[in-house]
């Protein structure tokens, strides 16, 4: 299991090498820059500047400062637009954050969609099946930009009993808005898939050889299709966790929460290059470590997939 | 011809003429003319999908935002971009939807028209969503087909690509992508491809992979025909169906994912606008109590959703072989 | 002494298509200590019957009839009842290795769960008898492979963990589904051997079900051959090997290879099999019969005789 999570891990460092050799140098091509703004600088001052920040080097040095810094010192260089700032501190500051109400939000998630989805299946066409199928249906109609809105409306002007932004220090009453404005686009797809996973695997024939062992109902549904049921599940997981990275962009931007998608976004007006790339790269180490955790999961799961691993 | 009919007549059964033997043999004959019936496809679908009814209000109801995005402009009173002076300090008391000063949906903070915005971001929303979202999908079912089809390295190649795309968060496109190139509409539409452009890949893939072993792609091998044709005109046609699914399923994607980006700033600029960017102005003036900036287009863009929820939901019903 | 009997029974599967009739009043009985063939194409519904005595048909299965063991009812039973008698009493062996096994659970964890629930017995103790078991069905090296999961054994292999699955608990009846179907010849012919040492030693009724004429001819004392869900014809399986009284025999038997036929050709019996969505008017099999007549379309043939029974309306001798 190490092992594979090493190999895994050396896998995917030149696509990453990839991803910020082609944005650094977008960002470096880019007409205009973070000092370009409304009033020009006096060429002096202008000198200056690209000196501190090293852009008066070759572009390859630069590239090469910046990924020796990366890998060496673990250091995303100096934001540009905020002066005093590194990108180091905006991650730092940011990322419990996100990474807070981002854990919470999935455990809404399946600890609500997976049993929803149970007993929609154990009763076909019941209430709770019908409640399933609106669920699908609003998550269509309110994504996450329409419900947190209409969420805060409800729960904030009219009804006044949660905070409508701001984080807090992570104190509860902050963090259940933002976590169910990003889950619940998800719940209903969670619940959806187990439904019919769980329907698959109540037909299939090693569930029969069970029954005919004469083992009670529940037996059966624990010890014999809780792991097969939930593989789908896991594996969906893996495209929610990269919808929900963005959906968490959203999320910081419109709860004001002070998590890195604020900053992300902040620094795509103010072309603030540094900070854009490096939350870029912090994106996408997410969406793999998240991956990775989603793919061991399976493998925990599934006898087959983990003889593969060794 | 004529072989057949005498041994359809009557005189050939050794033992029997007409009698119980006779009527078995008609009623395994109608049940067999049915399945043949059945077998053009294309009329059978669209029998079902005319068939249910929630498809159908959704294509009413579509129809109806279409055609608010070409002629709604007639009707409106103001241009996007003119403010009303004389609502501009109180917007919130005076400046809701009327009727007696040509304000149909309200004017927002600015003291601009909200009906001319909501007509201007239904045509730029539903534009980048079709466009960006039929463009996606033929992109990736070609590019699916490719793969099935050749397998091998260039299998490899297109599903690694594939895999890559997948595990990027689309937003971090937008916001490098804008960063780089600036916002316009023409923009919008070029980035929603790249990031969607592996829409419907997967399954034209497999598709493909089942086809190109069958009966027919191997006769039109053997009749010497290009793989460039025998895709085009053997295999793309049997599976037209899975790219009609798929596109109903992008084009609200799409839709959703230019409001999500245009909400966040990143996406259509001023003072071209769209649903996403209407309904985050809305949000963002919500606390003063002027609603209807938030609700007018979150009322077209959840309608538009849920048509287009319900239309491929029939789609599939009436296309998807498994569905019956 | 009646073990097991089955009396008119049906069984039609409610699809959204519409009926489907899988088995039609089918009738047979099963003595302590013997084996009853039940031979048929498939989609005869032979596998059906099986399932309908451990009560494990689909769920839009409609049943009628009786199957009478001891005397009750297993079509009235709750599933409670019934989960006392499953495995405990009669115990299945499932056709398809691949997919009756759970992939997902230790072969030891998928052994051990019915002893320690019929048996009480756990730990070490029921270990014991997984590997006695294994052992008997001729799995080699079992202690060591408790811990393997079933991808991890070949086709036979899983096969013979089915097998030993069902005699865990030295059920009185065993229902075999094609035991032998996945397995090659020189394998077949050892689990039927275990399948007879079985009977002998533990005076155990088989109900052997399978398209092989081949596999009774040695095992069985009294085959029944059904067609679309209908009894076709019962007898001694020494006599109706020798002296097919139906049509539809006479096919199947033709259609066995055999190597001391001269001419070497293959005779299948020609056309599809039938409709099951609809229900009877006539002979199922009339329509690929060689011998029908007018009358066969229009009479469902009775089963009629004394030690061997058939369901046909012409009498034996004007059959060609």
């Amino acid at each position: 299991m190490l092992q594979y999570t090493f190999r895994r891990t050396i896998a995917v460092l030149p696509t990453i090498l990839c991803l910020i050799v082609i944005c650094f140098f977008l960002m470096r091509l880019a007409p205009g820059g973070p000092f370009t703004s409304e009033r020009p600088l006096p060429p002096a001052i202008m000198a200056n500047v690209l000196e501190r920040y090293g852009l008066d080097q070759p572009l390859y040095v630069q590239l090469f400062t910046y990924l020796k810094n990366i890998f060496f010192n673990f250091d995303f260089g100096p934001s540009f637009a905020q002066r005093d700032r590194d990108v180091n501190d905006i991650i730092a500051a940011g990322f419990p954050v996100t990474l807070t109400y981002g854990f919470w939000s999935a455990v809404f998630v399946l600890v609500l969609g997976i049993p929803l989805g149970v007993i929609a299946a154990l009763r076909q066409n019941s209430f709770w099946d019908y409640v399933m199928t609106g669920f699908a249906i609003f998550s269509q109609i309110f994504p996450n930009f329409v419900l947190a809105p209409l969420m805060v409306l409800t729960f904030t002007l009219a009804l006044g009993l949660l905070p409508g932004g701001g984080w807090n220090g992570g104190q509860w009453e902050y963090v259940v808005m933002p976590a169910v404005a990003l889950g619940t686009s998800y719940l209903a797809n969670v619940a959806r898939i187990t439904r019919s996973s769980l329907l698959e695997v109540l037909g299939s024939p090693y569930i029969r050889t069970a029954r005919a062992k004469g083992l009670p109902e529940r037996t059966i549904m624990i010890r014999h299709a809780l792991k097969p049921t939930l593989l789908p599940v896991i594996s969906y997981m893996s495209p929610v966790f990269v919808y929900m990275i963005t959906g968490s962009v959203f999320i910081d931007v419109f709860f004001s929460t002070g998590g890195i998608g604020q900053s992300f976004i902040d620094a795509a007006y103010t072309r603030d290059y540094s900070v854009i790339l490096g939350l870029a790269i912090l994106y996408s180490v997410l969406t793999f470590v998240l991956n990775l955790a989603v793919d061991l999961a399976y493998a925990a799961i599934d006898p087959k997939v983990r003889s593969g691993l060794k | 011809m004529t072989n057949t009919q005498t041994t359809d007549s009557p005189e050939n059964h050794p033992r029997t003429a007409f009698g119980a033997r006779r009527q078995f043999e008609q009623a395994e004959l109608a049940a067999a003319e049915e399945m043949i019936t059945n077998r053009s496809f294309w009329a059978d679908a669209r029998r079902r999908f005319f068939k249910n009814r929630m498809a159908m209000i959704g294509c009413v109801f579509l129809l109806a935002i279409f055609l608010f995005a070409i002629f709604g402009g007639l009707f409106a009173q103001y241009n996007i971009e003119e403010i009303d002076w004389s609502l501009l300090g109180n917007v919130e008391t005076e400046g809701g939807p009327r009727l007696d000063n040509g304000h149909w949906f309200g004017v927002d903070e600015l003291g601009r028209d909200l009906y001319a915005r909501v007509v201007q971001g239904t045509r730029v929303s539903l534009m980048v969503g079709f466009l960006a979202g039929v463009a996606a999908v033929l992109i990736g079912s070609c590019f699916g087909a490719i793969a099935g089809y050749y397998g091998g390295r260039t299998d490899q190649i297109i599903m690694a690509a594939y895999n890559i795309t997948l595990s990027i968060p689309y937003i971090i496109f937008f916001v490098v992508w804008q960063a780089f190139f600036g916002r316009s509409v023409t923009q919008m539409i070029l980035v929603m491809i790249l990031i969607n452009w592996t829409a419907g890949l997967l399954i034209t893939r497999g598709q493909v992979m089942t086809l190109k072993n069958r009966e027919f792609v191997d006769a039109a091998r053997m009749m010497g025909l290009s793989d460039f044709k025998i895709i085009a005109r053997h295999i793309l046609p049997n599976m037209l169906w899975v790219i009609v699914i798929y596109t109903s399923i992008t084009i609200p994607d799409a839709i959703m994912m230019e409001s999500l980006v245009s909400f966040l700033g990143v996406g259509i600029q001023e003072p071209q606008t769209s649903w996403g960017a209407l309904i985050s102005e809305g949000a963002s003036t919500m606390t003063y109590g002027t609603l209807w900036q938030l609700l007018f287009p979150a009322l077209f863009f959840a309608v538009n959703q849920i048509s287009l929820y319900y239309i491929g939901d029939g789609l599939r019903d009436a296309l998807d072989p498994k569905e019956r | 002494m009646t073990l097991l009997s089955v009396e008119n029974l049906s069984i039609q599967f409610e699809t959204p298509d519409g009926l489907v009739h899988a088995v039609n009043d089918v009738s047979f009985q099963i003595g302590r200590g013997e084996t009853q063939a039940l031979v048929g194409e498939s989609g005869s519904g032979k596998s059906q019957i099986a399932l309908s005595i451990l009560g494990l048909l689909a769920k839009n299965a409609r049943t009628s009839g009786k199957i009478l063991y001891n005397g009750r009812d297993l079509l009235a039973m709750s599933t409670r009842e019934l989960n006392k008698i499953r495995a405990k009493e009669i115990a299945m062996i499932f056709q398809d290795p691949m997919s009756s096994l759970n992939p997902y659970m230790t072969i030891e964890r998928q052994l051990n769960e019915s002893l320690e629930l019929h048996e009480g017995l756990k730990g070490d103790a029921a270990r014991q008898r997984v590997i006695e078991v294994m052992d008997a069905v001729q799995i080699p090296d079992a202690k060591n492979r408790l811990r393997s999961y079933p991808h991890e054994f070949s086709g036979g292999m899983r096969q013979r963990i089915v097998i030993a699955m069902a005699l865990l608990c030295n059920p009185k009846l065993i229902l075999a589904d094609e035991p032998t179907t996945a397995l090659d010849v020189t394998v077949q012919a050892q689990i039927m051997r275990l399948l007879e040492d079985i009977r002998r030693d533990f005076d155990t009724s088989i109900l052997l079900i399978t398209h092989d004429l081949g596999v009774v001819a040695g095992a069985c004392e009294d085959t029944l051959v059904l067609y679309s869900g209908k009894v076709m014809e019962r007898a001694g399986t020494r006599a109706l090997f020798a002296e097919p009284q139906h049509p539809y025999t006479r096919g199947l038997l033709r259609a066995v290879p055999n190597i001391h036929d001269d001419d070497g050709e293959l005779h299948a019996i020609p056309g599809q099999p039938p409709n099951t969505m609809r229900a009877l008017t006539g002979c199922p099999f009339a329509p690929r019969c060689v011998d029908a007549v007018d009358a066969c379309f229009a009479t469902v043939p009775e089963l009629t005789g004394e030690t061997r029974q058939r369901a046909c309306i012409r009498p034996v001798e004007e059959l060609t």
